[in-house]
């Protein structure tokens, strides 16, 4: 079984991000793996290990992606294709699932495991849109898979009413949510031997496609501007006697909050 | 941080930081107070690699560099000074020795099982009277055909409870004093050899320090490591590494105090604003920063050294003099900077106050890696 799993490099959200003049600011910002597509490597690297699949990762724009496809790598996924195109500077999820789409024509694989979303934009198109654009079948917010045979995998997810189970015939495309697993740390062999693996570098040209095929001319979502969130408003703190301020909490809760 | 650092080095210390501040750090105020030792915190620390990093791959180890190891070694300190030091005797002075001086068979038996962490190793070299001299040793071992009779009794061994092998200097032959020390791979549950009274220590409490004694311990010929008269510069050679790994240490629990002091002083308010506002407080902050920069400069500059394959004895030892002393004046600024609630246990700064402490002291105090600077730059080798 040949597995393909995607990677997104993401601005690490934990810190603390400003925005000015409908920008973010750059500087300070760090960037870390995005959490969903380390989990989609987990899942690819337990099949690996418990099935013998074969693991190919790639990654899409980001700049230098070496750090976090080696330490793809290093937790032990077996090759490496990143691809970078300035064409692709604007693109938005259409246009990576199109690029995925020329990888995945490129490699014959089995089953593709991408993250659910990514941190940043939070949007959660790209698995779906690749799916759709391969004409596979795929589902979404996985939390387990289970291989039946060589052509057939079970997956659950979870859904709006409780826990689905799905058999897919393969190829397919699975996204997946963090919950799936913990992704492990990655050990010293592997990140000793992580630098000793070559990563593909390709542009759009190189993997057999152009900036117009991918639509990467006109992007069909734009980010116009970042605005920051609202802060939150501070909590009312009551001190006193307990049954005034039991009394002060319910009229507020109906009249105010009109929750009662 | 100016030092360049290579991917593998940062991938390195982004993977030991993680470990350390998810899993290590969780149980350091806990393990602090029962004197737990941290078994769990070194299993998973063997399954990562973090236990043989200096040992080649064909002994199961990992053949990192010496920059890798003190960046790994500074972050499981950040979490955990317990846990440091274990890995740090276990890594710079035990592992070492062994790869370095140790013959094919010794090698093969030992260190795959120190490098994934299924043994932990200790060093006895101090004796009760003999601490900074270690000349002045009065373990003795004598030959009795295939075996070496070990008599006598180490003080302060690191991990001396909980380690599985001891790397134990004696003397072999009196009249030729320091060069008549030799060293020998003893295996816990040898005869004769007895785990002595375990001390009860200001910092470093989930680590056990203890005597060892030896009474007519019987060890294997084989368990000689080198040649006779060889321990004394065996010893002298993991000092060396050993120094490298306690100016690491010192940066990991420096860096620790320092980050809860900055993160304690934008939050505390007095006199109706932050405390961080104060020019008073900035200017103890800024050289709180200064001092731990340079520390870790010579941190990284004494193990480049050794990576490098020169000499770095005194750059070990002005790293470990620096370092151990910053961390020293860093964690005493940071219980000040937190005032009343710095001296109290809900806060981790007291922990590494007194973690702190002997790290000027063992692997050679602050006087004796000034003795081996100045011996260097002088040239003139003399009597303390």
């Amino acid at each position: 079984m040949k597995i393909l799993t995607t990677v997104k490099k993401v601005v690490d959200v934990e810190l603390n991000i400003k925005v000015n003049d409908g920008a973010i600011v750059e500087e300070g910002l760090q960037y870390v793996i995005n959490a969903w597509d380390e989990s989609a490597v987990e899942a690819a690297v337990q099949m690996k290990e418990n099935h013998g699949a074969e693991t190919t990762l790639v990654s899409v724009g980001g700049g230098d992606n070496t750090d976090v496809i080696r330490r793809c790598y290093a937790m032990g996924i077996e090759n490496g294709i990143h691809i970078e195109d300035p064409a692709l500077d604007k693109a938005d999820s259409s246009i990576f699932a199109k690029v995925l789409q020329k990888v995945y024509e490129a490699g014959n694989y089995d089953l593709v495991i991408t993250g659910k979303q990514a941190q940043d934009t939070d949007s959660g198109h790209t698995g779906i849109l690749l799916a759709e654009y391969l004409g596979l079948p795929c589902v979404s917010n996985v939390i387990g898979i289970e291989v039946i045979d060589e052509q057939h995998i079970s997956v659950s997810r979870a859904g709006d009413s409780g826990t689905e189970i799905v058999e897919l015939s393969l190829p397919a495309v699975v996204t997946v949510d963090v919950s799936i697993n913990e992704p492990r740390l990655p050990q010293m062999r592997g990140i000793m031997m992580a630098k000793k693996k070559k990563i593909e570098e390709m542009d759009l040209a190189a993997l057999g496609t152009s900036p117009d095929e991918v639509g990467a001319g006109a992007p069909k979502s734009e980010i116009i501007e970042f605005m920051e969130s609202e802060k939150r408003k501070g909590g009312q703190k009551f001190e006193g006697d307990a049954a005034e301020i039991t009394a002060k909490v319910v009229q507020l809760l109906a009249d105010e909050a009109k929750v009662l | 941080m100016s030092y360049p650092l290579n991917d593998e080095q940062l991938m390195i210390q982004a993977m030991v930081r993680e470990f350390a501040r998810k899993v290590v750090a969780t149980t350091a105020a806990e393990r602090d107070r029962t004197k737990e030792f941290p078994a769990d915190n070194l299993k998973q620390m063997g399954e990562l690699g973090l236990m043989g990093m200096a040992i080649p791959p064909e002994y199961g180890g990992e053949g990192a560099d010496t920059v890798s190891y003190v960046l790994a070694l500074s972050e499981i300190a950040y979490a955990c000074a317990s846990t440091a030091v274990v890995m740090s005797v276990h890594n710079s002075i035990v592992c070492e020795s062994i790869n370095r001086w140790g013959n094919e068979e010794q090698k093969k038996k030992y260190l795959r099982r120190l490098a994934r962490g299924k043994v932990i190793g200790a060093f006895g070299l101090t004796e009760p009277e003999a601490g900074s001299d270690p000349s002045a040793q009065t373990t003795t071992a004598e030959k009795d055909g295939d075996v070496y009779v070990v008599n006598g009794t180490k003080r302060f061994t690191t991990t001396g409870k909980n380690s599985g092998l001891v790397i134990v200097t004696a003397k072999t032959d009196e009249a030729k004093k320091h060069h008549g020390i030799s060293a020998f791979i003893i295996e816990k549950g040898t005869e004769g050899f007895i785990v002595g009274r375990e001390e009860d220590k200001l910092g470093l409490r989930a680590s056990d320090t203890t005597d060892l004694i030896f009474e007519n311990c019987r060890v294997p010929a084989e368990n000689l490591l080198g040649k006779e008269g060889d321990g004394f510069k065996i010893a002298m050679t993991a000092l060396d590494s050993g120094r490298i790994g306690i100016a690491a240490q010192s940066v990991g629990v420096a860096q620790a105090a320092f980050d809860a002091a900055v993160k304690y002083a934008k939050k505390r308010e007095q006199f109706g604003q932050k405390i961080s506002k104060f020019q008073g407080l900035r200017w103890i902050i800024a050289d709180m920063a200064t001092e731990i920069e340079a520390a870790r400069q010579l941190m990284l500059s004494a193990a480049a050294m050794k990576d490098a394959g020169k000499n770095f004895t005194a750059q070990a030892s002005m790293a470990k003099l620096f370092a151990s002393e910053m961390v020293n004046r860093i964690t005493g600024k940071a219980i000040q900077m937190f005032g009343g609630y710095g001296f109290t246990k809900d806060y981790p700064v007291e922990r590494f106050y007194r973690d702190a402490r002997v790290f000027t002291i063992y692997e050679g105090t602050s006087e004796i890696q000034r003795l081996v600077i100045s011996n260097h730059i002088l040239k003139d080798k003399r009597k303390p």
